[in-house]
């Protein structure tokens, strides 16, 4: 048996409560991603999951919101039914739908970014709502861009179709998560970190 | 539902690192062929991973039956169309296809939660990731795993007691706030929490990881995996 004998070295205090809130964001999108809806007019389903993405950007920032959001991604890979409707395994990463999941990081990143200017993180309810809103619209069109170049590439979509059936029947809701998300994001109950 | 047991069977005896590589090599050819042949293949398959872990098909049926559910409506709604025919049963007939293509890969999936203990798979992907990027994956991953059913179980009830507030009845972008608000406080409290008793114990960047053995029979398996992989590209 493999034993490390060097002496232990522990986590910085400020790296812990990274790690235990970025782990506990993925555990929140899974959680989030069940509470899932059909909708007849697009073969991908609509969820809340995106949420824990645009929090993920807004609460960690720039580096530790994508961290977050690849913990959701590996743990659904090795076998938990997080993905949106219980999905699971590394299938669904490869599958018609795992464009919209493997931009998620990018679209976590890209949020953080825009919301907190940098790597010093700010409080999320001293943000205006035109910078929330146009993070998360951003963050938003990363993520159909990513989905329809996935449905193209695994399912054979047109470009045209793709983005029908991957974006546009999606706005509707998308437009209903965002307002809900910047109520949340100044609500001033998030903890500035 | 479907969590780890400790047991004597097949599945219990091989290696993480390869049961995570069948998981991705059967994922990958159950996805690709979608024939009938190819369906019942997988279904025949996945069938016998079940029964190396001792695990009863009725039970997965059961742990599983929410997704089962919102799978078989797919085809419902494919076939729906918004004009003359009304219904359109080539679509349903393929959306069928490709929604029961996922099940077989379900069942895989739960022979391998049934038979892996987490701090197994902690382990495997520490040592397939190195450095500290691993050591976080592996940590975080524990984590999520740990807290994925009671943040569940958080929303639920947030959920309940909106409804019993009438507040069901308010419109979706309410509901949408009362529920990821509550959700988000819940967390980031038990975040706290966690952050605090981690320290507690002297979280560290270099724990004992339980030892993992590969041996032949695991290098076999991660054949087979590959095999199954290859078999999509044809």
């Amino acid at each position: 048996m493999s034993t490390d004998t060097d002496s232990v070295e522990l986590v910085g205090d400020r790296t812990v409560e990274d790690i235990a809130t970025a782990a506990l964001l993925a555990a929140l999108t899974a959680a989030l991603a069940q509470l899932s809806f059909p909708y007849p007019l697009s073969p991908a389903p609509v969820t809340m999951q995106v949420f824990g993405v645009f929090l993920a950007g807004i609460v960690l920032g720039p580096l530790w919101g994508p961290a977050s959001v690849v913990l959701y991604l590996t743990v659904g890979a090795i076998g938990l039914p997080v993905f949106a409707n219980g999905g699971a395994g590394p299938g669904t990463l490869v599958g018609p739908t795992g464009g919209f999941l493997l931009s998620y990081p990018f679209a976590a990143a890209l949020i953080g970014a825009v919301v907190h200017r940098g790597s010093s993180l700010r409080d999320p309810a001293t943000v205006s709502k035109p910078v929330l809103a146009g993070a998360m619209v951003a963050g938003t069109l990363l993520i159909y861009a990513g989905g329809a170049a996935g449905l193209m590439i695994v399912a054979g979509y047109s470009l045209s179709d793709a983005v029908i059936a991957g974006a546009v029947v999606f706005f509707p809701a998308e437009a209903v998560k965002i307002a809900a998300t910047v109520a949340v994001a100044r609500s001033g109950r998030l903890p500035s970190r | 539902m479907v969590t780890y047991e400790p047991g004597s069977s097949l599945a219990h005896g091989f290696d993480p690192r390869a049961k995570l590589a069948f998981q991705g090599g059967f994922a990958a050819a159950a996805f690709t062929h979608v024939s009938v042949r190819g369906l019942a293949a997988a279904t025949l398959l996945a069938l016998a991973v079940l029964a190396t872990a001792r695990l009863s098909l009725r039970r997965v049926l059961a742990a599983f039956r929410f997704p089962l559910v919102l799978l078989a409506l797919a085809p419902v709604f494919a076939a729906i169309q918004v004009g003359p025919p009304w219904i359109d049963l080539d679509a349903a007939v393929e959306s069928a296809r490709l929604s029961y293509r996922v099940v077989p890969v379900l069942l895989v999936s739960a022979a391998y939660v049934r038979s892996t203990p987490v701090r197994e798979s902690r382990a495997a992907l520490q040592r397939l990731v190195p450095g500290k990027p691993g050591r976080v994956l592996g940590a975080g991953v524990a984590i999520v795993i740990r807290f994925f059913p009671v943040l569940v179980a958080d929303l639920r009830r947030i959920r309940a007691a909106m409804t019993a507030r009438l507040g069901g009845e308010r419109p979706l972008s309410d509901r949408m706030r009362i529920v990821a608000l509550g959700g988000v406080e819940r967390a980031f409290d038990r975040a706290d929490r966690l952050a605090l008793a981690l320290r507690a114990r002297c979280f560290a960047w270099n724990p004992t990881l339980p030892a993992l053995a590969f041996r032949r029979r695991d290098g076999a398996l991660c054949l087979a995996s590959a095999a199954l992989a290859l078999s999509s590209l044809i």
